[in-house]
């Protein structure tokens, strides 16, 4: 057993897995170390807790998930609604589920149970079989909670989730006019959707794509966090030394921009080594995904590679202002258990395809 | 496959497109921004912005903002020597001084406020002396100022500092660290429409923290505007009359239910609460025994006396005790059982009929009229009038009265109700409770033939009009209601009223004296009424604290209130 598990496993995979892990935790110790909360012991649980779920999934096999796709999913969309209805009364994003000492993200979670959904539901069916009723099956499954969770508010979320979607549709096969024909749709009726829109949520959409109209709130932040990343140069001002980041100028700098941190502390070379680790990552996962002839793994890979490439993408794109602001993690780096548990999970799932590969 | 060539592209392609976004912002433009940094050129500015300003009827100032000049330094820039120097200039003691700039802010490098609202030469002192003073500034604010002072104090309130509670819950585009709220009056009921929205703005500074640019601004906007039904000319002249009594005076138009007049003495200068540096007289204020911060025309209530005999009247004409001609025998007293109740006239007032007793104010018709009626029957009508509950208005204190009965007197004082407390409660006493506005609202009604008035405060925004609810009526008959509008009328016209001090020679008024017991003190004194008597335009009430009799003290009032009416509204001839 051992030594078919030590064949089965995809190395350059794990390696980028477990550096990515590492390095996340040094940064989130770095970005809290002074701060009483001990965010880096609590990381450490949670790489603990999420590790052990990875063996689990690539143990399991990403079979057995697919097959409680759909109880999984029920229950993730009841969990955001009783997100929605049970914190109406507290101010602010509502995302979080209290369960007793432990607060956890159902969004992130979701993101995984739309992903399984469609991975089966998806690989199920033929591409040339009723094209259209699968469209609008898959359209009205990841609809659900994307508006469920637009309504938190959690644009970043919901964007990930969009782009996830539309890779797995695009890699099933489903033909260019339904691209085309959804953006032309989605073009016309922005304009009803704006219109009904209250005059807060506008402001808020219109401050998202122009940090510069709140110069007080999201627009100090970006330019901060620019200015955190920018002066870390070539070589970085080294571990620890984040005068930026140390000294708060940035805020949620654990969570969603922990890269700044990591930025100013380790500057252009460490940014390159860690864009390399996640390009490393993605490679794998596209690599295993050829040795496999099933088709719901394949569309599995697919959907989790475009989930972490847009949190990636998006996460560092806002932090030097290519992107617009939103809450959303860097994964396996920020702090944030639901982020950790679910990415790794996926991860997990995907590393089982490997071992239960039929191409060699 | 083709689409996994795309999404190899789309993925790497996006990763290489971060690299070289990091490397124009990292390597390129690195420098640049390890210079912003190190000397954290970006500085946050939140202003303010400018309060609403409230208007009387005639668009005279009941509310504005005045200039302030207030000295703030960023102490970030602030170096040792502008402590010692500041203190003397400013005439403060140094920790003072270290103390305010220590203070929490907003946002790291904001300003912190050293001393507000300075003497215009105090502010030319300091710039002559900017270059010894880095970090230190002036500032152009605007105070809150009430240029009637005293009058109508109650009804436009004042604003006051945001407290640690309401900064955490409230959102951060309208409220600030330092932000004022409305705390009493139209201050704190429209403060959602008189504060605005704030605006900001980020600057870049230099080494020294001197300005150099605006990087992004977001303009503050000012609040709306109020207009009031108020006639601040008028109000000002009532509230000269009150001067020394405790009393409150209120007089509503009758066409538009806005009210002209609401005044309460004794009042309060709410410049006091909102200029810096007033804390002696702020505790003065709260600590006065007559309680000059209490709203007597909405906030107390008191036993209206013999003005309820309208209500009484009105009560019994309906449920058919009585008709307008019926008669009634006074003696002087009315027994029951053992307990004799006494009529004010000693010797008796004879024979009366309704319109008779109403002009004498005879107590012991209308013993006989409660003998006859059951507390419900009274309650009712009472409660249709509006006593007893709070009215729709935009006030600060309004207290509902009360409207006993016997489910209420067994509630709250464990004893029955008895026969007698019914004689007490149709003369207006008992445990009935009225505020001056309530019997105002009873005078109106009155007056407008039985169709219930909501008086009001502000004025309807231009443009909006709104759509007026079909008019409700009390449920008494219009013949009854003309009745006792013919009764009050002989109040203050006939020679045998109890209200003819109040009489005026230039038209007829139509009004109702009261003078409730209040042992161990003098009576209260009231009067309520309505002019002219043919095609009112107003309604009217006065009430003075332990005044004494309603037909001398109310009544002399009521007078000087009518012809002071007349000389701005009326024909003028006085």
């Amino acid at each position: 057993m051992a030594r078919a598990w030590h064949r089965d496993t995809y190395w350059p995979f794990v390696i980028s897995f477990a550096g990515l892990l590492g390095l996340g935790l040094l940064f989130v110790h770095s970005a809290s170390h002074y701060d009483p909360a001990h965010y880096e012991m609590r990381q450490l649980f949670w790489v603990a807790v999420s590790l052990f779920f990875f063996a689990a999934a690539f143990l399991l096999g990403y079979r057995t998930f697919l097959g409680f796709s759909r109880l999984f999913y029920g229950v993730i969309i009841l969990m955001l609604l009783y997100v929605l209805v049970a914190s109406k009364a507290r101010l602010g994003a509502q995302r979080w589920l209290e369960i007793g000492p432990l607060a956890l993200q159902p969004s992130e979670f979701a993101k995984l149970a739309v992903l399984l959904f469609l991975a089966d539901y998806l690989g199920g069916r033929p591409i040339f079989e009723k094209e259209q009723a699968t469209f609008f099956g898959a359209a009205v499954v990841a609809g659900i909670p994307i508006l469920l969770i637009l309504k938190q508010p959690d644009l970043g979320t919901a964007l990930v989730l969009a782009a996830m979607v539309i890779a797995m549709l695009f890699y099933w096969g489903l033909k260019y006019r339904y691209f085309i024909f959804s953006i032309l749709g989605f073009v016309l009726t922005a304009p009803l959707i704006w219109a009904g829109l209250k005059d807060y949520q506008r402001n808020r959409i219109m401050v998202f794509l122009n940090p510069e109209r709140d110069p007080l709130g999201a627009g100090y932040t970006a330019i901060q966090s620019k200015i955190a990343i920018g002066s870390g140069g070539l070589l970085g001002k080294g571990f620890l030394q984040g005068t930026q980041t140390q000294l708060k100028f940035v805020p949620e700098h654990h969570t969603d921009f922990i890269f700044c941190v990591f930025g100013e502390e380790m500057g252009f070379w460490g940014a390159a080594v860690l864009l390399s680790c996640y390009g490393i990552l993605f490679y794998s996962i596209l690599r295993i995904l050829e040795h496999t002839t099933d088709v719901k793994a394949r569309l599995l890979a697919v959907g989790l590679l475009a989930m972490l490439f847009s949190q990636v993408f998006i996460n560092i794109g806002m932090s030097f202002g290519l992107m617009p602001i939103t809450g959303i993690t860097l994964p396996l780096f920020s702090y944030g258990g639901s982020s950790l548990v679910s990415t790794a999970l996926g991860l997990g799932m995907v590393l089982s395809i490997h071992k239960e590969r039929s191409i060699f | 496959m083709m689409r996994l060539r795309i999404i190899r592209i789309v993925v790497f392609g996006g990763l290489a497109v971060l690299g070289l976004g990091l490397f124009r912002v990292q390597v390129l433009q690195g420098p640049m921004y390890r210079a912003m940094g190190e000397q954290n050129r970006i500085r946050l500015i939140p202003m303010e912005a400018f309060r609403g300003k409230v208007f009387d009827r005639a668009t005279r100032l009941l509310a504005t903002n005045r200039v302030s000049y207030d000295v703030v330094a960023t102490p970030e820039d602030v170096t040792p020597p502008v402590f010692p120097l500041l203190a003397r200039l400013l005439d403060i003691p140094e920790s003072e001084i270290r103390k305010r700039m220590s203070a929490p802010r907003e946002y790291p490098f904001a300003p912190a406020l050293i001393k507000p609202d300075i003497p215009r030469d105090q502010v030319f002192n300091l710039e002559e002396m900017k270059p010894d003073l880095p970090g230190v500034s002036i500032r152009i604010s605007g105070i809150r100022y009430y240029p009637y002072h005293t009058t109508a104090s109650h009804l436009i309130g004042y604003i006051g500092k945001i407290n640690e509670k309401e900064y955490a819950q409230l959102p951060r585009d309208r409220y600030g660290m330092n932000s004022l709220l409305g705390r009493l009056g139209i201050e704190k009921i429209h403060d959602a429409s008189l504060r605005g929205w704030r605006g900001g703005r980020q600057i870049e500074v230099d080494a020294q923290g001197n300005f150099v640019r605006v990087l992004s601004e977001k303009k503050a906007q000012p609040g709306r505007d109020l207009t009031l039904t108020l006639d601040l000319d008028f109000q000002q002249k009532i509230e000269q009359m009150l001067v020394d009594k405790r009393a409150s005076v209120v007089v509503l138009d009758l066409e538009s239910e806005g009210l002209l007049a609401l005044a309460s003495s004794p009042a309060f200068d709410p410049n006091v609460f909102v200029s810096p540096g007033h804390s002696k007289e702020r505790i003065d204020i709260l600590q006065d025994k007559s309680s000059p911060m209490i709203d007597r025309g909405t906030g107390s209530a008191y036993p209206p006396g013999s003005i309820f005999k309208l209500v009484t009247a009105m009560a019994a004409l309906e449920k058919g005790v009585i008709t307008p001609q019926t008669r009634l025998f006074c003696p002087g007293h009315y027994k029951l059982g053992k307990r004799v109740f006494h009529c004010w006239e000693a010797d008796g007032h004879g024979s009366l009929n309704l319109y008779e007793a109403i002009e004498r104010s005879c107590n012991a018709f209308f013993y006989k009229l409660g003998a006859r009626l059951a507390p419900e029957d009274i309650a009712y009508y009472a409660r249709q009038f509006g006593l007893g509950d709070v009215m729709q208005l935009e006030v600060s204190s309004m207290t509902p009265g009360l409207v006993p009965d016997r489910v209420w007197k067994e509630k709250h004082t464990r004893e029955a109700w008895y026969a007698g407390d019914t004689l007490s409660f149709a003369i207006g006493q008992s445990y009935l409770l009225t505020s001056p506005i309530q019997i105002l609202r009873l005078s109106a009604i009155i007056a407008k033939n039985g169709f219930v008035v909501e008086p009001r405060l502000v004025m309807p925004v231009a443009g909006s009009e709104e759509l007026r609810p079909e008019k409700k009526r009390v449920a008494v008959s219009e013949a009854n209601i003309k009745v006792i509008q013919k009764a009050m009328l002989n109040v203050v016209q006939s020679n045998k009223g109890t209200g003819q001090f109040a009489r005026v020679n230039f038209d007829k008024m139509a009004a109702k004296t009261g003078t409730a017991q209040a042992p161990p003190l003098q009576a209260h004194s009231w009067m309520t009424g309505f002019f002219p008597y043919d095609k009112p335009k107003i309604a009217f009430v006065v009430f003075v604290e332990h005044g004494g009799p309603g037909g001398i003290t109310a009544a002399k009032i009521v007078n000087d209130t009518i012809k002071l009416w007349n000389s701005i509204y009326g024909t003028g001839v006085a």
